[in-house]
């Protein structure tokens, strides 16, 4: 093992356990050692960081603009008051969590608009939401404030030590769920889908399951904060969930890049010592909300957070260590044509009036690699954009292991094992190759597996983050990754762009193995006929959506009608 | 109910107006300004401010629009000048933290109660049967109107509207042929910043007009531009007086105050579902 295979140890769960225990222990020792005033701002704190935290899981990890954090918090605190006013069975911290569920199945409700909206019409969406909410909260007020019903605490959390005490354990046990959804395939889904929607269902991940998640548990962490601010004050009131501080509180997210846990719980120190200072100074302490906005812009145009900032500086300098490519010893033997894997019959696609594929058939035997090549525009892409399942209105039939794949999903195809690669870079830049290696298998891939699978594509170090990768080698992440898969079909879109001639041919003798080393029959799209040639002993060639010629290399290569094509009338292969 | 919906055309006049100026922000600063409200807001309130102290309500009213003004350009000379070939949403973004700021900034100075504002308009301009119709309502309507119009006609028929056009939609191409982005787009800004203040100059006296309410009717204003896809001016017009016509019907009925909070939600999440129905994927390819 070379020293980048050891730095990787898989600490995954160990440290932050750690992390979480030393948390607790700080936690009761601030109980029982800090003045009574502090112990309630803490608490505040951790309200806020709470809060904080799941706006890090929407925004932060999700991509998605959610103005509406605090609406969430809402729902938790109406939970909560309204149960401690009926006098429901349990306690404060039953109905807390009663509070966070039902914030979790609103968040999936404001979630769904998600499934189609992005980016800034989904910031109108939140945004319309914090306001209605907002607004419905001032009118109709919250349970029993009316009256003036206190919600007690519950014993032995009684005191505020004691339930500064409670708050630290229920932001423990929150962070610990988020940080193990954070590096499990789930977190890597929402990166993957914060990156590319297509990429993600490529990898057999829903996106609907994966936003939409990232919605709910964003949710509940804001209805779980809702609750505990009800039960640290007393009552809870319409002030203190404000769409104003909905707004401060996504911008405080952005400034410090919340959906790292650590940086969580330090927005929240910012969230309440910013106004706390300004206070002790006598200045207002709305200026804490003009200098959260300030610092907002400041993140936006520099495209950065103070996580990130922090995290780039104690990196030691990463250089990207390349897996050596492991030597190749055996011969690739005959390939011995078995049963048909995936069929294809009268495959056509159009877009409008143009017919960009047309009245296509191909049979991908078990052990095949076959070529597929053409002049640009011959519907080459278009074809394994048909095959993966992003064209579901295209008409013929595809059927994978003698099961027709008509309105299956792209991302239901991923996992029947008809996976792709892209032309385009769709590998998420957020993610280490390990973790987007485990994210596009979606199987228990053992470490020793891992590693051979990488340094058999000459890929690097398994701890790389993809964003110190380039773009080329990427693609080779993305080819290792579909691998690890166990496809049944693999269907390469130009793997060798951005690689070198000498890499290419590199590249060409471990294509060339992947159906007797995985298993996987190949479709290859390529526009470098030296390494077309090396790898496939069948060539299908399309021609403006028309197959011009299909079969061996050698004759599908001399054959006039696909040198007329492919090279022009004058040149000669 | 019709009392209620003509009484709402107030509303109406100012979410269209609003609509026209993110339809023409969207447009032309690729941008959905959530700050639109705000520049007017705090504009509108430095008016306010300066005629207490007896500066005449006119001059007070001026330089309340060249605050507005101002506020709005410095907005725009932020994103154009750092994030000129950034995305929509982080564009946006910039300008959800500029509401913040500008309401946070009016608490400071204004306070956080509603001020007593002085009205430009007053009075009934007209009756309809048993039903007034104030000035505020007439003059707000013939102000969305104009506004769409105006912004029509400089789009299609001007110069400056065809390098507006250019800018937006192929901002470096545009570069390349000579036309000088960031004037151009600050530019835009600050008109828009004039028109929002105005119009929130004359309709503060008749709304709930503390800051986060007005700034909030960016709100009801964003859902009415959706009905033009935020590239319509006429659509946005009608959307903006139908909304604020609904809103004004529903204010009538008590038990149904609970849908008019939500009403420009249901209507934003409406027509977006329905605009975007095709967009299933993120990217085309």
């Amino acid at each position: 093992m070379s020293p980048a295979d050891r730095r990787v140890s898989p600490t995954r769960y160990g440290v932050p356990l750690l992390v979480a225990v030393v948390g607790l222990a700080a936690g009761w020792g601030l109980s029982v050692g800090l003045p009574d005033y502090y112990v309630f701002l803490g608490t505040s704190v951790i309200v806020a960081a709470i809060s904080l935290l799941g706006l890090g899981v929407v925004t932060g990890s999700a991509g998605m603009m959610a103005l509406c954090q605090l609406s969430f918090a809402v729902i938790g605190a109406w939970v909560t008051s309204e149960l401690n006013l009926v006098k429901a069975p349990g306690n404060g911290i039953l109905w807390m969590v009663a509070g966070a569920i039902a914030a979790g199945i609103v968040g999936l409700l404001v979630g769904l608009p998600a499934l189609r909206l992005r980016g800034v019409n989904l910031a109108v969406v939140t945004l319309g939401f914090a306001a209605a909410v907002g607004l419905a909260v001032n009118q109709y007020q919250f349970p029993g404030t009316a009256i003036g019903v206190q919600v007690f605490r519950p014993q032995p959390f009684f005191t505020d030590r004691s339930f500064f005490l409670l708050s630290v354990i229920v932001m423990v046990i929150a962070a610990v769920i988020v940080y193990a959804l954070q590096v499990s395939r789930v977190g890597s889904g929402w990166r993957a889908v914060a990156f590319s929607e297509r990429g993600t269902a490529s990898a057999g991940a829903s996106v609907r399951t994966t936003k939409l998640s990232a919605f709910a548990v964003s949710a509940a962490l804001g209805g779980l904060s809702g609750g505990l601010v009800t039960l640290q004050v007393g009552f809870a009131s319409a002030s203190t969930f404000a769409p104003l501080q909905s707004l401060a509180l996504y911008v405080l997210a952005i400034v410090n890049g919340s959906y790292l846990v650590d940086m969580a719980v330090f927005g929240g120190i910012l969230w309440v010592a910013v106004p706390e200072i300004l206070k002790r100074l006598g200045i207002p302490q709305d200026w804490s909300l003009v200098v959260f906005g300030v610092l907002g812009v400041q993140a936006l145009t520099s495209r950065t957070n103070l996580g990130e900032i922090v995290r780039a500086a104690a990196r030691r300098r990463s250089e990207v260590v390349v897996l050596e490519p492991a030597a190749l010893d055996d011969e690739v033997p005959d390939p011995t044509p078995d049963a048909p894997v995936l069929i294809v019959q009268g495959l056509g696609v159009r877009f409008g009036n143009v017919a960009a594929l047309d009245g296509v058939d191909l049979t991908l035997r078990a052990g095949e690699i076959i070529g597929l090549i053409g002049p640009n525009g011959a519907g080459k892409s278009t074809m394994i954009d048909a095959l993966s399942g992003f064209l579901p209105g295209h008409t013929g039939t595809i059927t994978l292991d003698g099961r027709d794949l008509a309105r299956v999903s792209p991302a239901r195809r991923a996992r029947l094992g008809l996976r792709r690669t892209f032309q385009q870079d769709r590998v998420p830049p957020s993610l280490t190759v390990e973790a987007y290696v485990r994210f596009v298998a979606r199987r228990r891939v053992p470490r020793p597996e891992l590693i051979d699978l990488l340094s058999f594509l000459g890929c690097p170090a398994p701890g790389t983050r993809l964003a110190a990768v380039d773009v080329g080698t990427r693609r080779l992440v993305e080819v290792a990754a579909q691998l690890a898969s166990r496809p049944r079909v693999l269907l390469l879109d130009e793997p060798a762009a951005g690689l070198s001639h000498e890499e290419h041919l590199a590249l060409g003798e471990r294509l060339a193995r992947i159906p007797i080393r995985y298993g996987a029959s190949v479709i290859l799209i390529e526009h470098d006929l030296d390494l077309v040639r090396g790898v496939c002993r069948r060539i299908l060639v399309l021609d403006f959506g028309k197959v011009l010629a299909d079969g061996d290399r050698d004759a599908v290569l001399s054959d006039k009608a696909v040198l007329a094509a492919y090279m022009g009338e004058t040149e000669l292969l | 109910m019709i009392q209620g919906a003509l009484a709402g055309l107030a509303s109406g006049g100012l979410y269209a107006t609003i609509a026209v100026c993110l339809t023409v922000m969207s447009r032309l600063a690729r941008v959905v300004n959530f700050a639109q409200v705000a520049v007017g807001m705090f504009g509108a309130f430095s008016s306010v401010w300066l005629a207490g102290p007896g500066v005449p309500m006119w001059l007070a009213t001026v330089i309340g629009i060249l605050v507005g003004a101002t506020l709005s350009g410095i907005v725009g000379l932020v994103i154009a000048t750092w994030l000129a070939e950034a995305d929509v949403a982080v564009r946006s973004g910039v300008t959800v933290a500029a509401l913040l700021v500008l309401i946070a900034l009016s608490f400071i100075l204004f306070g956080t109660k509603p001020l007593p504002f002085t009205p430009i308009f007053r009075g009934a301009a007209f009756t309809v049967g048993t039903v007034v119709i104030s000035q505020i309502t007439v003059v707000l309507v013939i102000v969305a109107v104009a506004v769409a119009v105006a912004a029509r006609l400089v789009l299609t028929r001007t110069l400056l509207g065809l390098r507006l056009r250019a800018l937006s939609e192929r901002p470096i191409t545009a570069e390349l042929l000579g036309i000088r982005s960031r004037p151009l787009s600050v530019g835009v800004w600050i008109v828009s910043g004039i028109v929002t203040t105005f119009v929130v100059e004359i309709v503060a006296p008749s709304q709930s007009n503390d800051a986060v309410a007005l700034s909030m009717t960016v709100v009801p204003a964003a859902a009415a531009a959706l009905l033009g896809a935020f590239r319509r001016l006429d659509l946005a017009v009608v959307g903006g007086l139908v909304l604020g016509m609904l809103d004004g019907a529903l204010a009538q009925l008590q038990g149904l105050a609970l849908l008019r909070y939500f009403l420009p939600f249901l209507v934003i999440v409406g027509l977006l579902l329905w605009l975007q129905r095709g967009e299933v994927w993120d990217v085309a390819r």
